[in-house]
């Protein structure tokens, strides 16, 4: 069993910050778990996973966040503890019910642990999701350390418990994945029995359109925000150290780790404040107040947007406190997107210190003269992907005449990579290469990219707009369309929407490390179950044109796409291989590697598959990589020449 | 040298994902643990499983943030060479330590014509530029001698031990691999590691 689990009290564990949220859940006797994957924030569900039969609770993945969120709302209900788990993304998946359910509230504690990506490391976008909390009215913890992200897991439930309101805690990408030290606690109590009673408290608790309405039952929360802020002052997690100088830095969460390093490097240790706040939402008021009346200045430091500066300027200002605010508003020392970092931080403290910045200008030098050796990696599919067979295909079927410009709505999956572009240097961008889909390299393929489910509707509006400037066209993989695509789907069937639908079933949630979902044929723990079949549920759907390709076949595939892009109305194509990565890892070896012959005329076709294992040069021609090919064959159909062949095949 | 640099040791582990880059953090970072360090250790990767680029910091001693800042590493230790000089042209300080495995993974950028690979020589040149000391060795080459390809990663271990940089021990090195691996892949591990540290003292002009 994993060590989250077996860890005794005391133990001093190198745990991810996803691993001691894991833990702090496992401390506080969580009963029902339910997520969606999602990067920063998988690892959670993942551990709770692995020791859930033995230590006795329920854990799923669950078809989507909004699934899951609700799943778990229903288990608090009947007073047991239950845990949701999200991207930041994932949040907005779930926000019908998470503006609604704080209406009602909770009995058993129910946390919401959020991971957002500042940075955008693995995500569409840097959203900061307290924001979120702020408008619920609910509160929202967040942990600075490994060790903070255990206990404050912990803590939330009770939390949640005693303001009988969901709360979430929200943490980021460099601390869900990143390890610290973490000392272990007891393990939590022992499982409650569900109970169930409608009238809990107050009557038709359970129902917002229940006597007495949802007015009262919004009243019966807004009376609920004072009870919140006198928790928000009581939380030991916050922290007021004094300095020497009238002048503050307040911060919260990950953001205050580099505000400790950077008073530390600037020797500013003894000097300034330090004010850390545990509850972002809503920041506790007597202890803020105390430190705007003591500090003429103060600088927030936040990993985010401005949420806890914001309601700190409105503290100031309702009690009249002449104090000089910096951070991210007016004129901003730190900047709105991208991550905060030590370096940053430092720069923001010098800034309002008037300390002189030291800049290296010879290193500087020396950092540019190197630079234009550090080419850039863009990102790549796997060898022997399936996608990269689906691509080819697709790409073959809509046809690469010039004046075509075809429009590929894409999905969030590995297949996304299609649209992240090649870095490096750019080709010669006159107008008309701009205009038209360069769909030369694979990775240059996809035009929209945005969020789960998007592209299958798209699709139909730029249909319904009566574009007629090439094919258009939506991908998305197994996970995705039992997450978010169906309903795209059967709007199509209905509206009588001319649709062409790609599903590309891989079998598992690859992307964020191969999860199970419907199409896997076994749940979250493993057990055999009945495989969801993606045609079945377009026929059920109602679409009329439905196959199933090989994408290691090219042609096959590409004779498909073909009817299916000519076919007037719905049509699905789901293109079905197992993940390469899952075959490896179960069977070690695929098949032989192949190599390119003499036969090479140096044409550069397969160079537009996008295969990794696939070098070229202008001098050498086409050559394989041995040890990346698996021997999926994609290449050796597509090469004009018949140059690529089994290795053991090659004279 | 400001009161941080005393406190803390900052090391990072940069390669390709796949190769073991990550796996060869952890094995440090347990070692900090059992020698009773403070330790915080943060990965970086990008959306894809495998071929990307990958980075994980190392931070030992009185440390809060688990990334460290620009010209903070004192080593980085580097599965692949465009790796390295991608990394330390970030954060390798001035004479710190630049230990590179010699095989190139040639980026798919390449392969569509949009830039070319710099030579390995050029790389090297580079980090020195950079004012790193540099050690480059075919980790590869050794693991396959040690019997795995994938031990390439324990090998670079061993070629961070024989700089003497760190003020760790072996022994929780090898505690944190017996932990890890089965008795068969430990041994295939420790002869990679021996093979890395020989390699690079002799490179270093000393002997174990």
């Amino acid at each position: 069993m994993h060590p989250v689990a077996t860890g005794a009290p005391g133990d001093r564990l190198l745990l991810l910050g996803n691993e001691a949220i894991a833990r702090g859940a496992i401390e506080a006797g969580v009963q029902v778990v339910a997520s969606y994957p999602g990067t920063p924030s998988s690892e959670i569900v993942e551990t709770l996973l692995d020791v859930s039969t033995e230590l006795g609770f329920y854990a799923e993945w669950s078809v989507n966040e909004k699934v899951s969120f609700e799943l778990a709302a229903g288990a608090a209900l009947t007073g047991v503890r239950s845990l949701a788990t999200m991207k930041g993304a994932g949040l907005n998946v779930i926000m019908d019910m998470f503006m609604t359910l704080p209406y009602t509230g909770t009995r058993g504690g129910l946390v919401l642990v959020v991971a957002d990506d500042p940075g955008a490391h693995y995500s569409s976008n840097e959203q900061d999701s307290r924001f979120a909390a702020q408008w619920a009215m609910i509160p929202c913890l967040e942990p600075e350390s490994h060790q903070e992200a255990k206990e404050m897991t912990a803590y939330a439930f009770g939390l949640s418990e005693r303001l009988e309101l969901p709360v979430v805690l929200r943490t980021a990408t460099r601390l869900s994945h990143s390890s610290g030290v973490v000392e272990l606690g007891q393990v939590g109590r022992p499982a409650l029995e569900p109970g169930f009673n409608k009238h809990w408290k107050t009557p038709y608790r359970w129902n917002v359109y229940g006597p007495p309405g949802a007015p009262a039952k919004h009243q019966w929360q807004l009376d609920r925000v004072p009870l919140m802020v006198r928790e928000s002052e009581a939380l030991t997690y916050s922290e007021v150290r004094r300095g020497n100088q009238p002048v503050a830095v307040v911060t919260c969460g990950t953001a205050a780790a580099y505000v400790r390093e950077a008073l530390r490097d600037l020797d500013l240790e003894d000097q300034l404040w330090l004010f850390k706040i545990g509850m972002v939402y809503p920041i506790p008021e007597g202890v803020t107040l105390e430190v705007l009346r003591q500090c003429g200045r103060l600088l927030v430091v936040e990993e985010g947007d401005p949420v806890v500066e914001s309601q700190l300027r409105v503290l100031a200002q309702a009690n009249g406190i002449d104090a000089q605010i910096l951070g991210k508003q007016g004129k901003a020392v730190l900047p709105l997107h991208g991550e905060l970092g030590t370096s940053i931080v430092r720069g923001a403290l010098a800034e309002m210190m008037d300390l002189p910045v030291q800049k290296d200008k010879t290193r500087q030098a020396i950092k540019q003269e190197v630079a234009p050796l550090v080419i850039p990696r863009s990102s790549a599919l796997c060898a022997g992907c399936s996608h990269l067979g689906t691509y080819w295909a697709l790409r073959q079927a809509m046809g690469e005449k010039r004046e075509d410009v075809h429009i590929a709505n894409g999905d969030i999956g590995c297949y996304e990579q299609a649209g992240y572009g090649v870095k490096g240097q750019m080709p010669e961008a006159s107008e008309k290469a701009l205009a038209h889909h360069d769909s030369t390299i694979l990775y240059d393929f996809l035009d929209t990219l945005y969020v789960m489910g998007s592209g299958v509707s798209m699709a139909q509006g730029q249909a319904r707009a009566g574009y007629k400037g090439g094919q258009v066209v939506a991908v998305a993989g197994d996970s995705t369309f039992f997450h978010t695509c169906m309903p795209g789907l059967l709007n199509a069937v209905w509206n009588g929407t001319k649709l062409t639908f790609v599903v590309m079933d891989n079998f598992w949630t690859s992307m964020t490390g191969h999860q199970a979902c419907p199409a896997t044929g076994q749940t979250a723990l493993g057990q055999p179950v009945r495989t969801i079949l993606i045609e079945e549920v377009a026929r059920s759907l109602g679409v009329e044109f439905v196959e199933v390709a090989d994408p290691y076949d090219l042609e096959g595939t590409t004779s498909l796409l073909r009817k299916a892009l000519a076919y007037d109305g719905v049509a699905v194509v789901v293109t079905r291989r197992e993940c390469m990565l899952q075959i490896l890892r179960r069977e070690r070896k695929y098949k032989e590697p192949y190599t390119v012959t003499e036969d090479c005329a140096i044409c550069g076709e397969c160079v537009k598959l996008g295969c990794p294992a696939i070098t070229f040069s202008d001098e050498e021609g086409a050559g394989i990589d041995p040890i990346l090919c698996v021997g999926c064959d994609i290449c050796a159909q597509l090469c004009p020449c018949g140059a690529i062949v089994p290795g053991s095949e090659a004279s | 040298m400001s009161k941080k640099r005393k406190a803390v040791t900052n090391v990072v582990v940069a390669g390709i994902g796949g190769q073991g880059s990550i796996l060869a953090s952890h094995l440090l970072a347990q070692t900090a643990l059992k020698d009773g360090l403070d330790v915080k250790l943060a990965e970086t990767f990008g959306a894809a499983t495998r071929g990307g680029s990958v980075m994980a910091h190392v931070r030992m001693g009185q440390v809060w943030a688990p990334t460290m800042m620009e010209d903070e590493a004192d080593v980085v230790l580097s599965m692949e060479p465009l790796e390295g000089l991608r990394v330390a042209t970030r954060f390798l300080r001035p004479g710190g330590w630049a230990l590179i495995n010699s095989r190139p993974w040639v980026p798919v950028d390449v392969a569509v014509g949009r830039c070319e690979y710099p030579s390995v020589e050029s790389i090297v040149d580079g980090l020195r530029k950079l004012g790193a000391q540099v050690v480059s060795l075919d980790a590869t080459e050794l693991a396959l001698q040690a019997g795995n390809a994938r031990a390439a990663n324990t090998v670079m271990l061993g070629g961070l031990f024989a700089l003497g940089a760190l003020d760790l021990s072996e022994n929780s090195l090898f505690g944190a691999m017996d932990e890890r691996w089965s008795e068969r892949l430990v041994q295939v591990n420790r002869r990679a590691y021996d093979l890395g540290y020989q390699e690079v003292s002799a490179s270093l002009g000393a002997t174990k």
